[in-house]
């Protein structure tokens, strides 16, 4: 990386991250029990009351630290699968992962099985939907971006029917649950690790491919002409998004929108250079989802919302002001 | 001589003396244990003080156990009795604020299996809090809760004489209709989708009991999903609807326009609020005897 790139990338990530330090210390400060600044400040120092520790150390920091994670991992996977399509519809779920993982998802929970079946049946139903995926578009034939999109969709449609299906027959007891489970809800999240590990080695590993991809990005054509060996990139490039994505839907269930928006939204604002755009995303997308869910845990306290209602609510006229301002 | 007179003052010096030691090892008593409904043996130091209901449900069967002032949290919906409504919220039962429960640091929760969400349960038990995992499938059930409700809250002197009552009020209703003719019922719990029930829902029980026969009791789900020309092929003599209130009997309308029904022409169209048959509490003999005094109608109108 040249030296006027870094200079040029390393005040909008600065940026970017402060927001995001914020955004989480604020969502470990807001809840539905009010805790005075001056108990939260005992909590940090290791002092404080056990209720207020087990609140803020227990409950909201772990939920915290996933949901940035989460939302992370759906920015990047976003950012990822614009470019790998050339399409600007494009999101993490657009070839129809979350779908593969929703079924895996409910048929656990239709068999009354635990958190941890769920999110394995869920991971399992990605990693189906993928191999289906990318192995029917691949096909006899060439493989282009609109054979491998038009799969997605198909797919994500099949996907779709059996969901419907599926909640057509489940006993209604169990509706709510899975419902929430298909908005994207971040009660599920029990640990933040996997999210955050994931998240952090795929920043690292993507980060010498950011030239190639910016090159990707024009088309697979001029890439080769400039001496990308397109196939190979292609593949990672894939492979690495839909485990994004896969970790991302175990953590937390199926949240739309953050995936499409926040990599759109930050190349309105900072140009569409790949090696900017994939840590903007990872940071963009941890504040969208961290400030999403403590709306959606506070917003109508008691009562607890999922947390994709909120993600679009507000995305959508972030996103629309940044369009209509951009000419 | 020679020997010492104990006075009988000094007898009883000495036993007051040991009294309270007695007395204080008494009422340090053992913990109170029942099984919930996992089949887990759960057992408090002490009986709880401070109780929080995951259910509207488990709300009414807390205070038919004498535990009702107890509750110091619930669910949305839960308005019976009145003293209900009054007791602050926790969230709603498929999502629960875990904060508040936290906040309001509780000795025991009591759950819905079916009802309220797995992980959030389990959670809760991960933070060290005492959760009764509950579910009330038949009369058996009800009754048996609220023994062990009355155990776990320390008012058994209150819930037993309950459950008592209710399996007698229960036994006699069984006896009184044993051998009622039988009344072909369509028993709707919901309009759009239409829904009824199956034999293993309490509702169809319910009715068996008061010498009624489910027309969909055979099917394999607990609340099937069913179309009009189905329960028309079927000609159910009666039929009894829930409703979207405590009386709001609209759900039978469409009914009365398809005259060549048994139900319809021998006017069983009945309507049973549905907090009274669809709860699992002893309410659920006042909506039983509605039904059963509906089912004695439709007898005498063949």
């Amino acid at each position: 990386m040249y030296r006027g790139d870094l200079q040029r990338m390393l005040p909008p990530l600065i940026v970017l991250l402060g927001m995001g330090l914020l955004s989480l210390a604020l969502a470990v400060s807001i809840g539905s029990v009010p805790i005075p600044p001056g108990e939260f400040w005992a909590v940090v120092t290791g002092g404080g009351s056990e209720l207020h520790r087990t609140l803020i150390i227990e409950l909201r920091l772990p939920r915290a630290a996933a949901a940035f994670a989460t939302g992370g991992l759906l920015g990047v996977a976003g950012a990822l699968m614009q470019v790998l399509l050339r399409n600007p519809l494009a999101d993490p779920y657009v070839l129809g992962l979350s779908g593969g993982a929703a079924v895996g998802a409910l048929t656990a929970m239709l068999f009354g099985l635990g958190v941890t079946a769920v999110s394995g049946s869920a991971f399992a139903g990605a990693m189906v939907s993928v191999v289906l995926v990318f192995g029917l578009a691949h096909g006899t034939g060439s493989w282009t971006p609109t054979r491998l999109l038009l799969t997605g969709v198909v797919v994500a449609a099949g996907w779709g029917a059996v969901i419907t299906f599926m909640l057509a027959l489940s006993p209604s007891e169990q509706i709510p649950g899975m419902l929430y489970w298909l908005m994207g809800d971040m009660a599920y999240a029990r640990s933040p690790w996997p999210a955050v590990t994931v998240l952090v080695v795929a920043c690292v590993l993507m980060l010498p491919f950011g030239r190639s991809l910016n090159v990707l990005a024009r088309g697979p054509l001029q890439a080769a002409a400039l001496g990308v060996s397109v196939r190979p990139m292609t593949w990672t490039v894939y492979a690495v998004a839909s485990l994004l994505t896969a970790v991302a839907v175990t953590t937390a269930g199926a949240i739309g929108f953050v995936g499409l928006v926040v990599p759109h939204m930050l190349r309105l604002v900072l140009g569409n250079d790949q090696r900017l755009i994939l840590p903007a995303s990872a940071l963009g997308g941890g504040i969208l989802l961290v400030l999403s869910d403590t709306l959606a845990r506070t917003l109508l306290a008691p009562e607890q919302l999922p947390v994709g209602v909120i993600t679009a609510m507000l995305g959508v006229p972030t996103f629309l002001y940044l369009l209509y301002r951009s000419r | 001589m020679g020997y010492k007179i104990i006075s009988p003052a000094r007898v009883l010096i000495v036993a007051l003396l040991w009294l309270p030691i007695v007395s204080l090892a008494d009422s340090s008593t053992e913990p109170v244990c029942v099984h919930d409904d996992l089949m887990r043996l759960l057992c408090l130091d002490e009986p709880a003080e401070k109780i929080i209901s995951l259910s509207p449900g488990l709300t009414e069967l807390l205070f038919a156990a004498g535990a009702g002032e107890r509750v110091v949290g619930t669910t949305s919906y839960s308005d019976y009795p009145e003293a209900a409504k009054d007791i602050p919220r926790i969230g709603s039962h498929n999502r629960i604020d875990m904060e508040a429960v936290l906040a309001a640091e509780p000795d025991l929760v009591v759950a819905w299996i079916s009802g309220n969400p797995t992980e959030q349960l389990r959670r809760l038990e991960e933070l060290g809090i005492d959760v009764f995992w509950g579910e009330q499938r038949s009369f058996e059930d009800v009754a048996h809760t609220l023994e062990r409700f009355g155990r776990l809250a320390g008012s058994e002197d209150i819930a037993h004489p309950k459950a008592a009552h209710f399996k007698t009020e229960i036994a006699a209703l069984k006896a009184r209709y044993a051998d009622a003719a039988p009344v072909r019922l369509f028993y709707q719990i919901w309009d759009d989708p239409l829904m009824t029930v199956n034999d293993e829902h309490l509702i169809s029980r319910a009715a068996a009991v008061c010498g009624a026969k489910n027309i969909y009791g055979d099917l394999p789900r607990l609340t099937p999903r069913l179309d009009v020309e189905s329960v028309l092929s079927k000609d159910p003599e009666a039929i009894v609807v829930a409703g979207m209130g405590e009386d709001d009997d609209s759900w039978l309308d469409p009914w009365r326009r398809f005259e060549g029904m048994t139900a319809v022409k021998r006017n069983n169209l009945y309507f049973i609020p549905p907090s009274s048959i669809q709860r699992a509490t002893p309410r659920l003999l006042e909506g039983m005897k509605r039904l059963c005094a509906h089912m004695e109608q439709a007898r005498e109108r063949r």
